[in-house]
Formats: structure tokens, C-alpha cells, sequence
């Protein structure tokens, strides 16, 4: 277990240097002047070039590139221009948002995990349970709702759905306030009441997906010869369907889940945007929009160690829930 | 100054929006007061300076007035703001050398803020001005604002790290547009900028080598809040700026919110212009400008809010014609001027030109834009808001254009112009409206798309291969001297970075920009309109198009707010929360 986990933590880190050096060498050989965007009106030629320098702009790419990895993993001196020293993590300075790219990071990234987490809960538990039941309960009205209920879902889009939850819960009934993030430390009841409506927005879409891959890999597993022959020794149905068939079932949802979450929390943008909540997502919109190199750089990096955090959360997963995957 | 496509380049909301509650929406069908005509001064009466501020009808003190805005604000340190958000947001908690008294009507009178008065300029050639500070001016911790914290504001403006701001009284102190490598502030922290002196506690002096009547005007840019030098955080002042003003930053969750409330050591018997009637100003960034209109339009908790991103293009149609809306929204015309700027390089024929101004139909062009809430026509050089302004058309051609009088000014001519249009799909429907326009009165129009990201980098450069593009230009003060001369006088043309884009270099043009340069700012006025006339008849180097429109709305308890006659943008200095 442990030689697995440093072995995937190993790769986990491979990739992401990969990725680190593929962004930085696409990024920032884009023909983007950071410094005009920094200076955008009333400054002259000479000024730019004096600016570029004292920004290491000027440098050779892989100069820079060094310097930006030193950076995040034992702080470099950025400038005065550029507030001075910057701690570890240093991810640059963004001119766009005058500070520094990791303070906007530590602002952004618990409004994306405040929105998705909860959210994920909500859907993965929703869309398991109704397909499961739906299941169980082949071919009566409940399954035939269920299958409606995630046809539905599977079928729209979120900013249809968050537009209509808005209108009605915020616009016209005025029983929720507009959507805001409120930390969770400082008011949890705020922070529920700020984000409900993009759980739920959220979790009807994403719960169709579950509901309906679960309930086929249900009915899957309960045609299985193992689950007769559980049933046919004398387990409980509970214990038979709990137990064993469950457990199978569960198998390429987990993986589904893994990459969904990590691919959320990495791509909350048309939540924030509908919702009107500044997260991971609009910040990397905007940094794109802008030009903002070292966010956009940032915002590549920090998503891949999601998308890698979940794999590996994922693989952890399946030797907990399918005995015959042994780690190692 | 500052031209329009830079600000949307770097982020700040192109369209403008307004409205207020208490606005005089008189005559036309939207409502938007498009004869409306600038008429101010320079006060000249130091009274004009005194405080307090004329009570606003009907406000009341107390409540929570909230500002929502998609993007945080980019700059709060005075001395690096330079878009229009911070332009209207630093007057809540800065004080300036001089500012404007504005009726949000067009009527603007400059006043002395800090200052006694509009400045003295001691030997009458704008060489040497003189402003005497007000008594009993205090920072948020209740010292003194003298002279010396004036010109430390000054000085630390040529710190090459605080980049952003206006760059005016720099350049005209060092003589040179490099001023930060003529007087190194980081090796003179103590010391000040050549020309700029404090004799002492109360007076401070600027000495030119070249006349800059203009100086008042330019000390109105919150580059001249004052700061004291043990409270210079350099870069970091952005987060936290020090208060001379009725509000103090009290909270700052960068990105999410900002917090203003009371600085109980403003006094009003020295401010002419500011109020403060609510308890907090809030602003809280995230919501698109749709979001915002529904909230607003709801209600309910955002009755004391104003959407910072005005009136949802899609939501135009339903807060214009929802009469239950109509007091809650603002209406007014900007200083923000858009023209179809002339390569008058390629385009060396005066008649080809004066026929584009006849062919033009700006009826045609502002429904493509997106209608009366979003521009309204012009037909001079210099926006209404100019002070001085007069109406005129030297091209008359009605509303959609006179197909024949420019066919007949073309005679016979079908002249092949190339006309650049950015990759933005709102430029591309201008692009095509313009075509077909202008090739009704004979002209052949290449539309050439280029990257919206370069597009006005390269329309900058003297060797543009285009004929034809769309150029806007706000001032940074009222004057016809930040207009006029910046956009066409033809000795400041370089190889690139050109504001002066039709590249006319005309030297009757010239010296009567001298001439009137060398006037007394209070009597420049007319002359600019003069000149705007005569620059149109002679080389109509661009064709008039129109000016942004600001349309914004607010909840049911907003009180006192107005489009502001300088920028085009809400201000707040009479803003309160009805109770």
C-alpha cells in the first residue's frame, strides 16, 4: 500500500513537471507582452524595455523557467515592481490583479471546493442511490420516475437550470439571498445559504449521469452467477445486494466520480459564471482573456494536481472496495 | 488619456451605462439627452472651493449602499489609477489638489479640493503654478495634510514600480516623457522631483520649462492624493490605501469585497463636493452585468445596489421599456467620442474624404451597435460633454446619410478604400453595416479583420496599411487641449504609438493649436470649438460617428446618484440609502 502510494505520488509528480514544462514553453512563447497589459496607457517604447528587463522578461526561456520552479519550491525575489520577495509556494505575480498569483489561489481555490465538494456529495449520493433503487425496482413506477427524473437532468444545461433556480428562489420568492461565497469558517449558514443553489444545480445534472450508469451496472451485476449462488446459499437480500453486488457495481462509478470531481474542481467556470461567484474557474477565464501568463500558468498547473489527486484517490479506492485489486 | 479599446484590452467594461433616480429624462424617444452642451469654468471665486457641499434634496445619513461589479477593482492606489472605476471610486476616500463640481448634467465648475483654489498660475505663462492648501485637512489617523504629503504623492508617481497612473505632471516636471530616468525616485526618497517645491507648509509650487496652462485640470487625477512618506507600503498601498477622503477602506477581501465606512476625520467645512450620508459604501465583485440586472431589477435585498456593469445588453429591452423601472435607472451621454478615423496618407484626396462624412448613416450604424441605449450621434470632433462645445455639421446629410450629395462630391470617383475592423464579433456587424453604407455612395470597401489583442497597436503605427478604422478617444478632463491637439497635430507624429491616427500634419492647424494652448485654460473654451470646425471643413480627417451612451439602474432606496459630465461614469459623492 504505502510502496503504492509513493510509487503513484513518484509518477503523480513526473506528470505534472511535464505539464509544468509544456505550459510554460506554450504560454509564454505566446507573442503576449505582459508588460503592456501592466502599463497599458502612456507608456513609450523605452519605458517597456525597461520594464521587461527588470522583469527578467528579457531572459532566456529556460532561464525563466528555472527561476519560476525555484520559485515554487523555495521563494525568489520577484522585484519591488512585483511586491519583493515571494514566499513559497511562488507562482509569480499577476499584473492583471497587482498581487501575488498564489494569494489569489488561496482566495479562489476554497470558493471552487466550497462549491464542488458539497456538490459532489450531493450528486454522487443522489444518482448511486436512485439507480440503485431504480435497480432493485425494475420496471415499476419508481424506476420509470427515476429514469425520467435523470433523463431530465442529463439533458440540460447549467445555466438553464441555475437561471430557473434563481429566478425562482432569489428573484421571486426572495427566500435565498443572491448567490455569494461566505467563508465557511465565518458563517457556515451563509456559506450553505450563498451556495445551495449551485449544489443543487449542480448535483441534478451530474446525478443523472450516476443514476443511470448505476442502475446499469446494477442490474449487471445482479444477473452475475455469484449473486445467485450468494442468494441461493441463503444470504439475506440485503447482505447479497449490500455486500457483494454493490461492491462490484460501484467499481467504474468510482472511477467515473474520480475524474468528474477532479475535472470540476478544475472547470467550475459556467457554475461561477451563472452563479456570479468568483472561483478557480472565472480566474483562469479572465487570465486567459487578459493574457495574465503566470495565472494561466498557475491555474494549468493546479488543476493537474487535482486531476492527479482524484486518480490517485481513485486507485486508493478500489482495493477498499473490490477485494481482488491488491496495490503494490 | 486614455482611448477606450485600451481600457476593454485590459479589462475594464467597455460599454457605458446610466442612469439616477432623479434624472430629467426630457426630450426623444429613449430618452437620452443628446443636445445636452457642456457649460463650466474654472471657479475663479476661492468660495466656489469652500465646503461644506450644498445639501442633496432629500438625503438622509445611515444605511448600506453596495456597489456589485464582475472584476475586482485593478488599482486603489491613487497614484496608479487610471481606469474609470477608479477614477469614481478613489473621490470617496482620497482628496485631490483640485476636482469638479458636477451637476451630472454637464455643468462642471473646477475647484480647489485640497487646494484654496483652482491653482495660481503666478506670472500668466503656465510656466509657474501655485496652489495654497486648505486648513484643517486631515488623514484617516487625524494628522495634517500639508504641502509635503501632497508632493510626496507626487513624487512617489515617478517610482517606475507604481506604473498605471497618469503620467502628465511628471512629464511636464522633467520635461521629458522618460521622467522616471531623469529624477530616479528610489535613489531620492527624501528629496522631490525637479520643478516641484514646497516653500513651505501650506504652499506648494510647480515650475515648467514649457508653458502647461492645463495644470489645474490635471491636478484633478487622484495622482495628486496626498501620502506621507512613513505610510508608502509601495505596491502594497494598492490593498490598503491611506484616507483623506469621507471613507476609509476598512475591509479588503481582494476579489471579493470591499469595505468603506466613515472616516470621522473628514471635515465637510473643507470639501466642496464630497458628502457623506451612508454609513458604508460595500462592493461586492463577481456577478456578470446580467446577474446584476436581475438582481437589481428583484429588488428585494438589493434595493440599496447599483450594478457597476450597467444595463445587461440582454436585458436593454425590458428595463427600457418597463415603466415601473424608469425612476430607477440613469440615462446620459458619455465623453467617450467614437469616429471612423481616415488615413489621410492613403486617402490624400479631400473630396474622397468629405464624401465618406456625407455617405455616412449613423442611424444605421447605432442600431447595429445595439440602439439608443448604447450610443447616440455626433457630428463634431469634440463629444458634448467638451467644454466650450458647440453643435455643428459641416456635412449635413440628415440621419442616414445623403447618398447623392456624396456621389456628387465624389464626381464620378469610386475610390477603393480598405477598412479594418478587429476580430471581435461586434466589430464584424460594424464592419458589414459600414461596407454596404458606403458602397451605396460608390466606394469600394475592403473589410480587412485583424486581432482585436493588436488591432489598435498597429492602427498607432505612422505605415498602417489601412484607409479606414474605428478610433475612440476619451479625455482625461473636459478640455478641447486634451482633445484636439492630441488627435491631430501633425509635428508629434512617430514611427508608432501615434494618437494621431488620420496622420494629418497641417500647419495652419498647428500654430492655431499653439495659439491657443498659450491661453488662459478659462478662455481656451471657445477657440476648441473653433478649431474642431475648422479642422473638420478643411481636412476632415475622420467622420464623426457617436458617443457611448451610459445606462445603468439601481434599487428603489438609491439616492443621489449621477452619471458624472468628466468620465461618463456613476459617481457618489451625493450618494445616500433612502430609509
Amino acid at each position: 500500500m504505502l510502496r503504492f502510494l509513493i510509487k503513484r505520488m513518484l509518477l503523480g509528480t513526473l506528470t505534472l513537471f511535464a505539464v509544468s514544462l509544456v505550459a510554460f514553453g506554450m504560454f509564454f512563447m505566446l507573442p503576449r507582452d505582459a508588460v503592456a497589459t501592466m502599463c497599458e496607457k502612456n507608456c513609450n517604447a523605452e519605458r517597456l524595455e525597461r520594464m521587461r528587463d527588470e522583469l527578467g522578461l528579457n531572459d532566456p526561456l529556460l532561464d525563466q523557467y528555472t527561476g519560476y520552479v525555484k520559485g515554487v519550491f523555495v521563494g525568489r525575489d520577484l522585484g519591488s515592481a512585483q511586491g519583493g520577495w515571494c514566499d513559497v509556494p511562488c507562482l509569480g505575480y499577476s499584473y492583471i490583479n497587482n498581487e501575488e498569483v498564489s494569494d489569489i489561489f488561496a482566495r479562489v481555490i476554497p470558493v471552487t471546493l466550497s462549491i464542488v465538494i458539497p456538490a459532489a456529495i450531493l450528486w454522487l449520493g443522489l444518482g448511486i442511490g436512485l439507480g440503485m433503487l431504480s435497480a432493485l425496482k425494475r420496471g415499476t413506477v419508481f424506476d420509470r420516475l427515476a429514469i425520467g427524473f435523470s433523463l431530465t437532468g442529463a439533458s440540460m444545461q447549467l445555466y438553464f437550470v441555475g437561471g430557473i433556480l434563481l429566478i425562482i428562489f432569489v428573484y421571486t420568492l426572495k427566500i435565498l439571498p443572491p448567490p455569494r461565497y461566505v467563508s465557511l469558517w465565518e458563517s457556515p449558514l451563509d456559506w450553505a445559504a450563498g451556495l445551495v443553489l449551485a449544489w443543487v444545480a449542480l448535483a441534478f445534472l451530474f446525478s443523472a449521469v450516476y443514476a443511470r450508469l448505476s442502475r446499469a451496472q446494477m442490474l449487471e451485476t445482479l444477473a452475475e452467477d455469484y449473486v445467485r449462488t450468494a442468494r441461493a446459499k441463503g444470504l439475506t437480500k440485503s447482505k447479497a445486494y449490500g455486500r457483494h453486488a454493490l461492491r462490484a457495481a460501484i467499481t467504474p462509478i468510482v472511477t467515473i466520480a474520480g475524474l468528474d470531481v477532479g475535472g470540476a474542481l478544475g472547470g467550475t467556470v459556467i457554475t461561477e459564471t451563472t452563479f456570479g461567484i468568483q472561483g478557480l474557474g472565472r480566474t483562469a477565464v479572465e487570465a486567459v482573456r487578459l493574457g495574465d501568463l503566470s495565472t494561466i500558468m498557475a491555474t494549468v498547473l493546479i488543476s493537474a494536481v487535482f486531476i492527479v489527486v482524484a486518480n490517485i484517490v481513485v486507485d486508493l479506492l478500489y482495493a477498499v472496495i473490490d477485494p481482488r485489486v491488491r496495490l503494490g | 488619456m486614455r482611448t477606450r479599446a485600451a481600457l476593454a484590452a485590459a479589462g475594464a467594461v467597455a460599454l457605458v451605462v446610466a442612469l439616477s433616480a432623479c434624472s430629467e429624462n426630457t426630450n426623444q424617444e429613449s430618452g437620452v439627452d443628446t443636445d445636452r452642451k457642456a457649460s463650466g469654468v474654472i471657479a475663479t471665486d476661492p468660495k466656489d472651493s469652500l465646503g461644506p457641499a450644498p445639501e442633496v434634496p432629500g438625503a438622509v445619513k445611515g444605511g448600506t449602499f453596495t456597489i456589485l461589479r464582475e472584476t475586482k477593482i485593478s488599482h486603489l492606489d491613487p497614484q496608479r489609477i487610471y481606469n474609470f472605476v477608479g477614477l469614481n471610486t478613489a473621490p470617496l476616500y482620497s482628496r485631490f489638489l483640485t476636482t469638479w463640481k458636477d451637476d451630472g448634467k454637464g455643468h462642471v465648475t473646477l475647484v480647489g479640493d485640497l487646494a484654496e483654489t483652482p491653482g495660481v498660475n503666478v506670472n500668466n505663462d503656465c510656466k509657474v503654478w501655485e496652489f495654497k492648501i486648505k486648513s484643517g485637512v486631515k488623514f484617516e489617523d487625524g494628522s495634517p495634510i500639508t504641502s509635503k504629503e501632497i508632493a510626496y504623492g507626487i513624487a512617489r508617481s515617478f517610482n517606475p514600480d507604481l506604473a498605471g497612473g497618469p503620467t502628465y505632471i511628471q512629464e511636464w516636471l522633467a520635461d521629458t516623457a522618460a521622467f522616471d530616468t531623469k529624477w530616479d525616485f528610489k535613489a531620492n526618497k527624501t528629496s522631490l522631483p525637479p520643478g516641484l517645491t514646497t516653500p513651505d507648509d501650506k504652499t506648494i509650487r510647480f515650475e515648467f520649462a514649457k508653458p502647461h496652462c492645463d495644470l489645474p485640470f490635471a491636478a484633478s487625477l487622484p495622482s495628486t492624493a496626498p501620502l506621507p512618506p512613513a505610510k508608502d507600503t509601495g505596491v502594497d498601498l494598492d490593498g490598503a490605501p491611506f484616507a483623506s477622503g469621507p471613507y476609509k477602506l476598512t475591509k479588503n477581501t481582494a476579489g471579493v469585497e470591499l469595505v468603506f465606512e466613515k472616516n470621522e476625520h473628514w471635515d465637510p467645512a473643507t470639501d466642496p463636493v464630497r458628502h457623506q450620508y451612508p454609513d458604508k459604501f460595500v462592493w461586492q465583485f463577481g456577478p456578470d452585468a446580467t446577474a446584476q440586472t436581475d438582481r437589481i431589477i428583484a429588488d428585494g435585498t438589493d434595493a440599496a445596489t447599483l450594478g457597476w456593469n450597467g444595463v445587461a445588453t440582454s436585458r436593454v429591452a425590458k428595463v427600457s421599456g418597463d415603466a415601473g423601472l424608469k425612476g430607477r435607472t440613469l440615462l446620459e451621454p458619455t465623453p467617450s467620442a467614437n469616429r471612423l478615423t481616415i488615413n489621410t496618407q492613403r486617402v490624400t484626396d479631400l473630396a474622397v474624404r468629405q464624401a465618406l462624412n456625407y455617405a455616412i448613416d449613423r442611424e444605421g450604424l447605432i442600431k447595429s451597435l445595439g440602439g439608443d441605449y448604447v450610443a447616440s450621434p455626433m457630428t463634431t470632433l469634440m463629444p458634448p460633454s467638451t467644454l466650450g462645445f458647440k453643435s455643428f455639421d459641416v456635412y449635413p446629410a440628415g440621419k442616414n446619410g445623403d447618398i447623392d450629395k456624396a456621389k456628387a462630391t465624389l464626381a464620378g470617383k469610386t475610390p477603393e478604400l480598405v477598412l479594418a475592423i478587429s476580430d471581435d464579433s461586434g466589430d464584424q456587424e460594424i464592419g458589414t453595416q459600414l461596407k454596404n453604407n458606403l458602397e451605396k455612395a460608390g466606394f469600394k470597401i475592403t473589410v480587412r479583420t485583424t486581432p482585436a489583442d493588436s488591432k489598435l497597436d498597429d492602427t498607432k503605427k505612422k505605415d498602417n496599411p489601412w484607409d479606414l478604422y474605428l478610433d475612440s478617444w476619451a479625455a482625461d478632463w473636459p478640455s478641447g487641449a486634451a482633445i484636439l491637439p492630441v488627435l491631430f497635430d501633425g509635428r508629434s507624429i512617430k514611427a508608432e504609438g501615434n494618437s494621431n491616427t488620420s496622420f494629418i500634419n497641417n500647419d495652419a492647424i498647428n500654430a492655431e493649436f499653439d495659439r491657443v494652448l498659450a491661453l488662459d485654460p478659462a478662455k481656451q473654451a471657445d477657440e476648441w470649438a473653433k478649431i474642431d470646425e475648422r479642422i473638420m471643413k478643411e481636412l476632415a480627417p475622420a467622420v464623426p460617428l457617436y458617443a457611448d451612451v451610459a445606462f445603468y439602474i439601481h434599487g428603489t432606496k438609491v439616492g443621489g446618484l449621477y452619471i458624472d459630465s468628466i468620465f461618463g461614469y456613476p459617481a457618489f459623492t451625493r450618494a445616500f440609502v433612502k430609509q
